[in-house]
């Protein structure tokens, strides 16, 4: 894949640690997490119904959807729990000089 | 040791606890029956995005056939009418027989009905399964003007989905308020405004004294003898747990069936999950008996655990949910038990909630909010809630303050 493909989200010290910043580009919305062991990203509406998870609750790896409780590892996008069935896809991160970039393809 | 495991009603709690003995318990024969001819199923969108066109029959199974194959579950499309708990034995309408080693009920709960003539009966209309859901579909489209009675949570969701669908919709409650008395008064006339704002005609302390048919269509009357004219009437006034069978037996009812904490029942090797069981929570050390799609699934996981010898008591938090329009509705805990309430946020936008408060611990809140405005920090407070913290007032109340500072105290 071409280096065009990574997209600058912002400085690293924009997320606090276990949470999420939502992340809009072109009519696209992503969630850019901030877990123990670095950042993650994934799309940023559960695949349940239309709803932002920018709304919901890191814990550990997961986030749980603020409408109707759906779970989702962040890592690897798996759908943990119902309401919430298909998974939720995810996005490579790097960090360069300090600033975080995900890989949108 | 093989036993034959039997879970009578094949409805989301049946389902889960079906899978959670299969993770247990390889080799004991599992079979569900159920008197609906479809494989379990989501009834929550029913009178949401099924009524909408935006699920579709096939959206709503919680697993397809072949997970129910490869795990060696049964399922049966049969009703049972008599149970013989002495002899461990059950029987359908068509003579079968089925014996058990352990039974679970998992029966749900039942729409109450209307009290009416007779030659009205097949014309009030209610939503519990799918094949209702199918025909009230089929029938508004042809319809322009339809009366809900009962402003609880299905009759709401129902006008919601309705007014969407561009339906002159009128709701008649015979309460002060929407709902019921268990969510707060202020939550309730929020969601109130918000239906009026659709277009929607909220009736409150009134009461049907008549409904007469009139050329296809009818006529409401009310008890202020105020006539209202409509072509289409859908009911929903609450619900009771399905426990006919069970009326002249030895199991204990109580407004449903009465299970201790390991979901048991009076009778030994009998087992009872999801809204037909009146359970005793030991967090709020008292039985109660709930209506939602989380405590469907926890309570039959619980269930399955304890009939595949998993000795698990059941302490979940109660939650649950109701959407309508751009609203989202949670209650978590109970709201009945304060000495102390508390408000967070006054405006629909950034979502509101109430806290129940007891000795400084949080028993329950509910919020309403756009969508996604309130769930975080509904979740929040369950957690604080389970763990007993003493909360600090001042970040409840102060919506510019974050609820997880909380949790890490
Ligand atoms: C329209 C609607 C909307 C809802 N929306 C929400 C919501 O937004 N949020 C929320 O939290 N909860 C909601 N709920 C509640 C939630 O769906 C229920 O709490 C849940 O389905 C209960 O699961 P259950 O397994 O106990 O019972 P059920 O799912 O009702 O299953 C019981 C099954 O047992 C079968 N059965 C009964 N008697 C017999 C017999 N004698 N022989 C064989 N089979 C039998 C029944 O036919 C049924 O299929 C909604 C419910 C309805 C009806
Ligand atoms: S919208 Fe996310 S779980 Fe339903």
């Amino acid at each position: 894949m071409s280096e065009e493909n990574w997209i600058e989200v912002g400085s690293t010290d924009s997320i606090e640690e276990e949470d999420l910043i939502r992340f809009d580009h072109q009519d696209k919305t992503f969630c850019v997490y901030k877990l123990t062991d670095g950042f993650y990203a994934t799309d940023g509406i559960c695949t349940h119904e239309a709803v932002h998870l920018e709304d919901g609750l890191v814990m550990d790896d997961e986030i749980e959807c603020p409408m109707h409780q759906g779970i989702f590892n962040i890592k690897s996008g798996e759908a943990l729990s119902p309401p919430a069935c298909e998974d939720l896809k995810t996005y490579p991160v790097k960090v360069d000089n300090d600033k975080i970039f995900i890989k949108i393809d | 040791m093989k036993n034959n495991i039997i879970i009578l009603g094949g409805g989301q709690a049946g389902i889960y606890a079906a899978r959670e003995i299969r993770q247990n318990d390889s080799k004991s024969n599992i079979k569900i029956l159920g008197e609906e001819n479809l494989l379990p199923y989501e009834r929550p969108p029913l009178s949401k995005d099924f009524l909408l066109d935006k699920k579709k029959e096939e959206d709503l199974y919680f697993h397809s056939s072949d997970v129910l194959k490869n795990e060696n579950i049964e399922f049966e499309n049969i009703s049972i009418n008599k149970v013989d708990f002495e002899n461990k034995k059950l029987f359908a309408k068509n003579d079968n027989v089925y014996s058990y080693d352990s039974l679970l009920i998992s029966t749900g709960s039942e729409n109450k009905k209307l009290t009416l003539d007779n030659n009205l009966k097949n014309d009030i209309y209610y939503l519990r399964n799918l094949e209702e859901a199918k025909k009230i579909k089929e029938i508004v489209s042809n319809k322009n003007k339809i009366t809900i009675i009962g402003g609880g949570f299905i009759g709401l969701e129902i006008a919601s989905s309705l007014s969407q669908l561009q339906k002159k919709v009128i709701v008649i409650e015979i309460g002060n308020q929407l709902m019921g008395r268990i969510i707060p008064k202020q939550i309730a006339d929020l969601v109130q405004y918000t239906h009026i704002e659709h277009g929607n005609e909220i009736i409150l302390n009134k009461q049907i004294e008549k409904i007469t048919k009139k050329n296809g269509d009818y006529e409401i009357l009310l008890n202020d003898n105020s006539l209202i004219e409509t072509d289409f009437i859908i009911a929903g006034i609450g619900s009771t747990p399905t426990v006919k069978l069970f009326e002249n037996t030895n199991l204990k009812l109580d407004n449903g069936i009465v299970t201790n904490q390991f979901c048991e029942t009076s009778i030994k090797d009998v087992y009872a999950a999801g809204d037909v069981s009146n359970f005793y929570h030991p967090f709020y050390e008292r039985n109660m008996r709930l209506e939602s799609y989380q405590h469907a699934q926890n309570h039959g996981i619980c269930a399955g655990k304890n009939i595949a010898g998993v000795k698990t008591e059941y302490t979940s938090i109660p939650w649950m949910w109701s959407d309508q329009f751009n609203l989202n509705l949670q209650l978590t805990g109970i709201c009945d038990e304060y000495d102390e309430i508390i408000e967070r946020g006054n405006d629909i936008n950034n979502g509101v909630i109430y806290f129940f408060l007891k000795n400084n611990k949080i028993r329950g809140a509910c919020g309403v909010g756009i969508i996604g405005k309130v769930g975080r920090d509904i979740r929040i407070t369950s957690k604080l809630s389970e763990k007993n913290t003493i909360v600090d007032k001042q970040i409840l109340s102060d919506q510019n303050l974050k609820l997880n500072k909380l949790m890490q105290k």
